[in-house]
């Protein structure tokens, strides 16, 4: 598999920079699902963001992936201004330069294993044989090269997540958004899942992960912590490649205590997250 | 998004709902199928109405004159009885470039007719004509007849009526008034077409008595229809042309038919394509009925395209989530409904033919291809798709992502 394809110009420039997000959503009263979020994703790094239901973890994965798009506040995607894009702007970003893998999967139950890889190609000028090579290939690293032509409801759920990833994958995008992607998976099945997105990592590309689920948050090399839709606290953690963007995560959160002085491995990073606190 | 893919994508929708998808087409299957039915039936009732005539005299150079009258509050094409052609006209006619002769036509008041022992009221009309007007007749037996001799010509439905007359059998007619007048057959010919009745000829002189007061202070014999023979078909032209002015101008017909009706000089085209027109119009107008079909078949594809969008919402939502544009989305659902479209009209454009042929063979009518209507068929059958489609896939296109993938 290549590298990520990043543009000189983008290399310098965090993969996602967020300021002072805010998606408010109005049923009967203002709900403020994001509440200014500030964040910033160097590139190459993994960072995980946990908390209860209704915090806004899965709001600022759907915002950073241009899914959602925030109410007052500022994103850019590799140096690039998304908020004032078109909405087929939008759709060519979601397609080439995100890939998303969700907790249920979301494939097409008509298309097979292959086609539903090659589903963002085929949006936009798609290069046919070409992208089905690439498909073909991402399956077969995945360890699904014999499962090309099975539906989804043929498949298990570690294997219809590969073929998630597979397809999050298939048009190279340097940033990855995982929404809760063991979910649904069994413990042994979902550490598969979690060790692929540890390798996806060292290659280089920049992954933000929602879960509710510390062990799966700790692949990370830190954690955002969120509570009704504030960054409360962000965690550093010991790990490999964590050195690569530590200085440069931010939170613009509340300016919280810490929460992780009472995780082991989380200790050495609270000085961090105490300089990030404003 | 390429046409290919979205043609795939939206035939695997198609393909994995068999039955819906079936019925859906079902209305356009009918509306289509149910339009070239009728289309293949009004083509072989007019090839069969006319096919024999033309079969007959297509290459004869002969010109109808008849007084065409308007049906009160009706449709169709009607001819006047009135005697209005005078002595005196078909003399002039005669007289005009490239008319070679003037057969004029007169109905004679018979009440029954009698071959030996058969006697039938009312079954055959007994016309009055000239030797002449049998020029352009195929003769099954024998010829016309001599104006001095007693003699007279049948066609084979008027043989066919009294059991099978042939040349050389005695036959009698009598009139209202209980004259009755014996000839001898001289001739059949063969006249079937447009459903023409069983007639007798007989010479016009002595026979044919009507009598009509002319604007010019005379009273002559006066016919409700002329046979003009042309000298040959590069005349006919010219003798249709003179024999117009002349009949529309100074001619006795001209001052004694009724207000409203017109005099015709038609050639057998001429004819052919009246009633080829008319036939058509009636086809038309049937199939236009059928058609609502068609329109209960649109809204039959957009209900269910409409089922589907608010079934596949999330399926929509994973396409937005990976690079659809709603452009694409639109493109989808669109085509999805296209081509339900066409293959609705392509099944409907066969069964009907199917249809249309059995019914043709049934009928013992001639089988006709509607090309054009099938053509209009699947055109139709495409816009239909189109515009069944277009709020469907506007509505799927504007299906909130995040809304869609939150739903289970």
């Amino acid at each position: 598999m290549q590298a990520p394809s990043v543009s000189p110009a983008a290399a310098n420039s965090p993969t996602v920079e967020a300021t002072g997000l805010r998606r408010t959503y109005t049923v009967g009263e203002p709900v403020h699902a994001l509440d200014d979020v500030s964040l910033s994703l160097p590139a190459g790094s993994f960072t995980a963001v946990m908390g209860p239901s209704g915090s806004g973890k899965s709001t600022l994965l759907n915002v950073v992936g241009c899914l959602d798009t925030p109410t007052a506040g500022t994103l850019a995607l590799a140096g690039r201004e998304v908020s004032g894009l078109s909405s087929r702007e939008l759709a060519r970003i979601r397609g080439r330069e995100v890939g998303f893998v969700f907790q249920t999967f979301n494939l097409l139950p008509r298309l097979s294993a292959l086609e539903n890889v090659r589903l963002p190609t085929v949006f936009g000028a798609g290069d046919g044989a070409a992208a089905r090579e690439r498909g073909r290939e991402h399956l077969e690293r995945l360890g699904l090269g014999e499962r090309l032509d099975h539906r989804p409801t043929e498949l298990s759920g570690g294997q219809r997540q590969r073929v998630a990833i597979a397809r999050a994958l298939v048009n190279d995008p340097p940033l990855l958004l995982a929404d809760e992607p063991t979910g649904n998976l069994d413990s042994e099945t979902g550490a598969t899942i979690m060790g692929l997105f540890e390798e996806l990592h060292s290659e280089g590309r920049t992954i933000l992960l929602v879960t509710h689920e510390r062990h799966v948050a700790e692949y990370a090399e830190r954690i955002v912590h969120m509570v009704d839709g504030r960054i409360e606290d962000v965690e550093e953690l010991a790990g490999a490649g964590r050195e690569a963007g530590a200085d440069a995560v931010t939170g613009g959160g509340a300016g919280s205590e810490t929460s992780a002085g009472t995780e082991a491995e989380a200790e050495t990073s609270a000085g961090t997250d105490a300089e990030a606190d404003r | 998004m390429k046409l290919r893919e979205s043609v795939r994508i939206s035939w695997r929708a198609i393909a994995s709902h068999k039955l819906r998808s079936t019925l859906t087409t079902l209305g356009v299957i009918i509306g289509v199928g149910a339009v070239i039915v009728f289309m293949v039936m009004g083509g072989a009732l007019a090839a069969n109405f006319t096919g024999e005539f033309e079969d007959l005299y297509g290459e004869d150079a002969v010109l109808f004159v008849q007084t065409e009258t308007p049906i009160e509050g009706g449709f169709g094409i009607q001819f006047s009885e009135a005697p209005i052609y005078t002595e005196h006209d078909v003399a002039e006619l005669e007289r005009r470039d490239g008319v070679a002769f003037v057969a004029p036509i007169g109905s004679i008041d018979a009440v029954q007719t009698t071959v030996g022992d058969d006697r039938l009221t009312g079954g055959v009309s007994v016309r009055a004509t000239t030797a002449e007007g049998f020029r352009f007749d195929e003769f099954r037996e024998g010829r016309a007849f001599d104006p001095g001799a007693n003699e007279a010509v049948l066609n084979v439905q008027a043989s066919r009526a009294h059991g099978g007359v042939s040349v050389g059998d005695e036959i009698t007619y009598t009139t209202a008034d209980g004259e009755r007048h014996t000839f001898v057959v001289s001739g059949l010919i063969v006249e079937d077409f447009l459903s023409q009745p069983a007639s007798m000829y007989v010479p016009t002189d002595p026979y044919y008595t009507t009598a009509v007061d002319t604007p010019r202070g005379t009273t002559e014999r006066g016919y409700p229809m002329l046979v003009i023979g042309a000298e040959d078909i590069d005349s006919l032209s010219t003798a249709q042309d003179g024999a117009q002015a002349y009949l529309r101008g100074p001619s006795d017909a001209n001052a004694l038919k009724s207000d409203g009706d017109t005099i015709r000089v038609q050639t057998i085209d001429d004819l052919v394509g009246q009633i080829t027109a008319l036939l058509d119009q009636l086809t038309v107008f049937v199939g236009g009925i059928a058609a609502i079909a068609l329109v209960v078949g649109a809204i039959g594809i957009a209900n269910i395209m409409i089922v589907s969008v608010v079934e596949r919402t999330r399926e929509i939502g994973i396409m937005k989530a990976v690079g659809a544009t709603n452009r694409d989305i639109v493109q989808l659902f669109l085509i999805e409904a296209v081509v339900l479209g066409i293959v609705g009209s392509l099944v409907g454009v066969a069964l009907g033919l199917g249809v249309g042929a059995i019914a043709v063979a049934v009928l013992g009518w001639p089988m006709v291809y509607p090309l054009d209507w099938i053509a209009i068929a699947v055109v139709v059958g495409i816009g239909v798709g189109v515009v069944a489609g277009l709020y469907p896939a506007w509505r799927a296109a504007n299906v909130d992502p995040i809304v869609a993938l939150s739903r289970e």
